[in-house]
């Protein structure tokens, strides 16, 4: 609001623009599009084909796409409710000191994910895992062989553990919009604490939620270094295939590779568009 | 101003005390945050730990191999240089744009932040992909520079957040005019009027790539892979093959990463930018 509108229109002024905008082109949208033109070509004949994308029918390459996405889409589900409830608990937390200590804790755990972060799942549920060992000791429960830490469940609850602070990063602000004397008022005229949530608390948070829930299922999708410490080879995920490509590791055609990556790229982006649109609306609330 | 992060207050005045799902909600979180992390730190001190419930006994052993390994210096100087160098290209790259932009080029801006969140739209094993087919000629391919290049990339929302909201807050187009009329030219501006005055928040942004970078896996095994080995790459080595030691790595890793949040809170408190994380 105090910048100053200055006249905008001076084509020289677009010159200041042109390093960045040649380094984006560099190293991130060119190669995109040759990425997304690769995609539709037939590599001896050099001609345009389809056929990339008729070979992502093939099981191996359906089955990780459901995959990552039921991986994506729980793990956000989960992150957006337990969050949501977290975050309010710590909203509603009445020493402010203990409210800060716990937004530090979560700026600091959504950063530990990737591969130390992996290996810590490891050393608490892994074979011999602290609490593995803790429940077959004193609760004689057996943990393996029917959940593994390498498998579909043990990504999971690692997912999760970067997804709960993120939410709560991204939730808290938008309890500031729902004003204490909506809930008086609300209060004064019959309405109990469910009427309340389900009639106006909930509508407020619906653009957060949404956003929430965009924002934790990308940040599932794309992630990578956590699913390769922990399954390697024993499941098939969207990025962990495209990995194995460009390392060379599979003989597959490259081209089912792009089409497998522009087809991410679709899902990433649209999830991020969404995040971005109801992160907007969201803002129109927790203003004022 | 919309700031993202609000710790404000809902009337704290009155002494209340949490009610009983608050202390659960928090404690459950306290517990999935911090078990994996303490368990972690501890068994790179225990000599035994599959028997009780407690380590059978401490040792430092476990440092010692890992200070030891033949890899751990030249790893721990690689992610050095790399984050390094990611967070002086960024600078080089960012902070004029956006000084640029906020004064010079406000219609830029809808582009800029378009550009911003570009990156969060792109897995970065696509990414990953994408520069290493286009850049498969000797001097770039799978090298550290084009590495370095995707890093950037990839880490330019971190710095940009801070940078942008910082230059907001100190009113560069004032800035800028008084400079200009006492003779300064706009190289003189930006170093010696507007750099200074947007410090904090070039420290913040600095030190969260520096942490984003240090710990980054995915593109730099893809891109460049054994040939410029970071730490990270020498922790998922010895996960399969020595849990102990790689927990030792992992607590240099956590530990890294607790220093720097650390003095990004100290720098936060220094000026008044908001350290917007993430978006």
């Amino acid at each position: 609001m105090s910048v100053k509108q200055r006249k905008t229109g001076h084509n020289s002024d677009w010159l200041g623009f042109v390093p960045f905008l040649l380094f984006c082109l560099a190293f991130e949208i060119i190669p995109i599009i040759f990425l997304l033109r690769g995609s539709f070509i037939e590599k001896t004949t050099h001609l345009f084909t389809l056929q990339h994308y008729v070979d992502l029918q093939r099981p191996i390459f359906v089955n990780s796409f459901v995959n990552s996405i039921k991986l994506s889409g729980l793990t956000a589900i989960i992150g957006v409710v337990l969050g949501t409830f977290i975050g309010y608990a710590i909203y509603r937390w009445p020493s402010e000191r203990v409210r800060e200590i716990l937004i530090t804790l979560s700026d600091v755990t959504t950063n530990f994910a990737g591969v130390p972060l992996a290996f810590a799942f490891v050393v608490i549920l892994g074979m011999n895992g602290v609490i593995t060992q803790f429940l077959l000791r004193y609760f004689q429960y057996h943990l393996y062989p029917k959940f593994s830490i390498y498998s579909f469940s043990g990504l999971i609850l690692a997912y999760v553990y970067f997804q709960l602070p993120l939410m709560v990063l991204l939730i808290l602000p938008a309890f500031a919009g729902i004003k204490k004397e909506w809930q008086e008022s609300a209060q004064s005229l019959g309405a109990d604490t469910f009427r309340f949530w389900w009639r106006i608390g909930i509508p407020v948070l619906m653009p957060s939620l949404i956003a929430g829930l965009t924002l934790l299922f990308a940040n599932a999708f794309g992630a990578y270094a956590t699913a390769y410490t922990l399954v390697e080879s024993k499941l098939s995920l969207v990025t962990l295939q495209i990995g194995y490509m460009i390392a060379g590791e599979v003989r597959q055609d490259q081209g089912v590779g792009m089409a497998m990556a522009i087809v991410s790229l679709i899902i990433m982006g649209l999830s991020i568009g969404i995040y971005q649109a109801a992160t907007l609306r969201a803002r129109r609330w927790s203003k004022s | 101003m919309a700031k993202s992060q609000s710790t404000q207050t809902h009337g704290s005045s009155k002494k209340v005390r949490p009610a009983g799902w608050q202390i659960f909600m928090v404690a459950f979180f306290l517990f999935y945050m911090l078990v994996p992390i303490i368990s972690t730190y501890a068994f790179s001190v225990a000599t035994r730990w599959d028997r009780t419930i407690l380590p059978e006994g401490y040792t430092l052993e476990f440092y010692q191999r890992a200070f030891s390994a033949s890899y751990f210096t030249i790893t721990l100087r690689n992610s050095l240089i790399l984050s390094l160098s990611t967070v002086l290209v960024s600078m080089l790259v960012i902070i004029p744009t956006v000084y640029w932009v906020h004064t010079r080029l406000v219609g830029a801006k809808p582009l800029l932040d378009v550009l911003m969140i570009l990156p969060f739209g792109i897995p970065m094993v696509v990414l990953a992909l994408a520069l290493v087919q286009v850049y498969n000629f000797p001097p770039m391919a799978r090298s550290p520079f084009l590495l370095i290049g995707a890093v950037v990339i990839y880490s330019m929302p971190f710095m940009y957040r801070p940078i942008s909201n910082a230059i907001q807050a100190v009113d560069a187009n004032v800035l800028t005019e008084a400079g200009q009329s006492l003779g300064a030219n706009i190289f003189q501006v930006l170093y010696r009027i507007i750099i200074p005055n947007i410090l904090p928040g070039i420290l913040s942004g600095s030190l969260l790539v520096f942490s984003t970078v240090f710990a980054e896996y995915t593109l730099t095994s893809l891109i460049v892979g054994a040939r410029f080995k970071t730490f990270p790459l020498l922790l998922v080595e010895f996960t399969r093959i020595n849990g102990n030691v790689a927990s030792a790595f992992s607590v240099i890793s956590f530990t890294i990463a607790w220093l720097v949040s650390i003095l990004i809170l100290w720098v936060g408190s220094m000026g008044h930018t908001s350290k917007a994380k993430t978006i």
